[in-house]
């Protein structure tokens, strides 16, 4: 720098402020942009949207409309993988924003990582006009998204726990899974289904050999106002609640209630086709992922909040939610944000991926369609959206996933997977992945 | 390289009778190693040089701050970096020695007289080289998959109950052993045949005259023959097995509990998941130091000997 030619110093420094001023005209003012739908008449450029799978395929059916409103953007909607983008925009960040997407879909998991650990590499919104929706969605979701005073994402799918079964199972062991109150009680019924079909109860990922097998852990956690994390960001993985609820998987599993979901998603498929388990403890979005995959099994599936940890505790959880950010290098950011806005403040945007792929969406405003209060054939009648809408509603416990969430759940799936395949003390286990958690990343353990 | 160019370089002139020639000449092999050299550095180099600097920093994702030899202290009171090198070490210390002798054994029998279709039998051992990582790796993940895997099937068929690959600790070390020894060994094999090739004959004629079964043979002539690829084929074993990231990554993904983890998988999971550059490349240079020594070691007992 110091070499540089006086004139040549000054160019680049115009060069700089234009571009600054550029970006600054493009979506400074929020007030003057027009007040219906959708803003940003100045959106305009080719934009990439990064996904995955059935989010990607919804947003990609959402574009030709999109295109007739703002016939200057083109949009290429890209099914990235999950759990594979987040290494692909981990490394995109770590490059200075280099190839990575204009508008990224993250899941809450991974979203204060790259807001804490990646400073501008997530625009904020606020200055985009992101502000206008503040109220529009979900207890919650809001503070989700936010850090600091910026807003860094647009809530899309806010996802409730929730317990799936398979009725007609039950109905042949005789259990009323819908008068189970506890995980205690769960734990005998699985094991009168066993008695008297041979079938297993739920399955677990137990060797941890894929993303997501501590889900149901988790779930047990946040059902007990509770997580990996408490809001301080201290380490809570030393808690009576961790304990309780590695116990209880334990205890499922002693008892041979466990089918080893090993290889992970895919075995988990096939295990709703070939129907080797009863229940799927997942929450809102995996409904739709069942009727897709076993659509010969309607009417044969119901679904019901998850039973309490303890006689009379919560039974309502939003175990998870992902979003679209705007990728802070991006050089399209009226587009990709205009883009952002169309798919997710939209209502009708969010009944139309509803339909597609039960995606239920943060957006409270889409729930006034009938589709949410429609009886589902396939799970025998059930009013699926108004079980999931009423828990939506409840205030929720925020989850503080912090920044060092993927640590967090490698040394919780490695305990789990102790427990689970050695038979380990649920208690000593979780000691040791909170210290070793509190080794690696400098937190305090709170016990 | 550079001692390779200066030989062919400087010969070929003799006495250039202009000073101009003579100028132009010494330069020709620096000319000619410059494009292989730039890319090295540019591609190489600078790389390996900015993880050592990046090492020293403590890096929260897109935040630095100089930390001296924090990450290195860090790694030495890291269990699961110890995990790691033991993981690595077992595989170093029982699968590199077997698939080295399973080489061998192949090799002498690929390169038997007896043998018909040689070359056709040559090419199915080497084949497997030929597959990618990550695809024979999936291979390997679907074969052993302890509920719908062939290989299950298969033991079952024989009345072995279902073999718990990949799920249990001992059992997930076997597999990616079994697997790295598939792809390796005919690759290995390869390299001692043409050595076993270039082996003088009269070598055995004289130790059959001497008296020397077929054993005696193999143990005085061949092996003492195979010498110095022996050691080529160690050092690279090592060094590959040092770097193992591909089967384990796509088989196991380190686990059961870490049973799997492998240095360079250890590596991968700091950097790409949870946004520790610094410490994955303090994680790089332990790996480098440990490869640097075993390859020293390796060549002082197995080296030519003057």
């Amino acid at each position: 720098m110091a070499h540089l030619p006086r004139r040549r110093f000054l160019q680049l420094g115009a060069l700089a402020a234009g571009g600054a001023a550029l970006s600054a005209c493009g979506g400074g003012d929020p007030a003057a942009a027009p007040a219906a739908g959708p803003t940003g008449t100045a959106a305009t450029g080719d934009i990439t949207v990064w996904s995955w799978q059935g989010p990607a395929s919804m947003m990609k059916k959402l574009v030709p409309g999109f295109q007739k409103a703002f016939p200057g953007v083109r949009v290429d909607v890209q099914d990235i993988g999950n759990p594979a983008i987040w290494d692909k925009i981990t490394t995109g960040m770590a490059a200075g924003g280099l190839g990575l997407g204009d508008v990224l879909h993250i899941g809450v998991d991974y979203l204060p990582a790259y807001i804490e650990k990646f400073p501008g590499g997530l625009a904020d919104l606020r200055p985009l006009g992101a502000d206008r929706h503040r109220g529009a969605f979900a207890p919650g979701m809001w503070e989700t998204v936010s850090r600091g005073g910026k807003v860094y994402a647009l809530p899309w799918e806010a996802n409730s726990a929730g317990f799936y079964y398979r009725a007609d199972l039950f109905e042949k062991a005789g259990v009323d899974v819908a008068a189970l109150g506890t995980w205690d009680e769960v734990i005998e019924a699985g094991v009168t289904l066993k008695k008297k079909t041979g079938v297993q109860l739920l399955g677990i990922d137990k060797p941890a050999s894929q993303a997501d097998s501590a889900n149901l852990f988790q779930m047990l956690l946040q059902l007990q106002d509770s997580f990996y994390f408490d809001m301080q960001g201290n380490i809570t993985l030393d808690t009576p609640q961790a304990v309780t609820a590695l116990t209880i998987i334990k205890r499922l599993n002693d008892a041979g209630l466990v089918a080893d979901m090993a290889g992970g998603w895919n075995t988990m498929m096939s295990s709703i086709k070939s129907g080797s388990v009863a229940v799927q403890s997942m929450p809102t979005w995996f409904g739709g992922i069942i009727e897709e995959t076993a659509p010969d099994q309607k009417g044969k599936w119901q679904v019901r909040l998850p039973p309490a940890v303890t006689q009379g505790g919560k039974v309502a959880a939003t175990v998870n939610s992902t979003h679209l950010a705007v990728a802070g290098t991006s050089k399209v950011k009226e587009a990709a944000f205009a883009f952002a806005e169309y798919v997710l403040t939209r209502p009708e945007s969010q009944v139309a991926i509803y339909k597609g792929k039960g995606i239920a969406p943060a957006l409270m405003s889409a729930y006034d369609d009938p589709v949410f209060h429609e009886p589902s054939a396939f799970f025998g009648g059930q009013k699926k959206g108004e079980i999931f809408l009423e828990a939506l509603r409840k205030p929720s416990y925020v989850t503080n996933y912090s920044a060092d969430y993927p640590r967090a759940l490698k040394v919780v799936t490695d305990a789990q997977s102790k427990v689970l395949l050695k038979g380990a003390d649920p208690a000593a286990v979780l000691k040791e992945a909170a210290d070793l958690l509190a080794q690696q990343t400098g937190r305090k353990v709170v016990r | 390289m550079t001692a390779l160019a200066e030989r062919a370089g400087a010969p070929p002139v003799h006495r250039a009778p202009s000073r101009r020639r003579w100028r132009g000449a010494r330069l020709a092999p620096y000319l000619f190693t410059a494009p292989a050299l730039l890319l090295f550095a540019a591609f190489k180099l600078y790389p390996i040089a900015w993880a050592f600097w990046l090492s020293l920093f403590k890096t929260d994702g897109g935040l630095q701050t100089f930390a001296g030899a924090a990450n290195y202290r860090r790694l030495v009171a890291d269990p699961l970096f110890w995990s790691a090198l033991g993981n690595t070490g077992i595989i170093l210390v029982v699968q590199v020695p077997l698939m080295l002798a399973l080489a061998i054994g192949l090799a002498v029998a690929l390169d038997s007289p007896l043998l018909r279709f040689k070359g056709f039998i040559r090419l199915g051992f080497f084949m497997p080289m030929v597959t990618g990582l990550v695809a024979y790796g999936l291979l390997f993940a679907i074969l052993l998959n302890p509920q719908s895997g062939l290989v299950n099937w298969v033991l079952g068929l024989a009345g072995i109950g279902p073999v718990p690959w990949l799920t249990h600790g001992l059992w997930a070390r076997v597999a990616v052993g079994l697997a790295l020894t598939w792809h390796y060994t005919g690759y290995n094999a390869v390299i001692y045949l043409a050595r076993l090739q270039a082996l003088p004959q009269d070598h055995y004629d004289a130790a059959a005259v001497d008296g020397a079964g077929a054993w005696q043979r193999f143990r005085h002539v061949t092996l003492p023959g195979l010498r110095p690829v022996v050691l080529l084929t160690l050092v690279m074993s090592t060094i590959g097995t040092l770097q193992l990231f591909d089967e384990p990554y796509v088989m196991t993904h380190g686990g059961p509990d870490n049973s799997t983890m492998t240095l360079g998988l250890y590596l991968y999971a700091n950097g790409f998941k949870f946004f520790d550059f610094g410490y994955a490349s303090a994680i790089a240079y332990a790996l480098t130091v440990i490869i640097g020594i075993l390859g020293l070691v390796q060549f002082k007992f197995l080296g030519d000997r003057p």
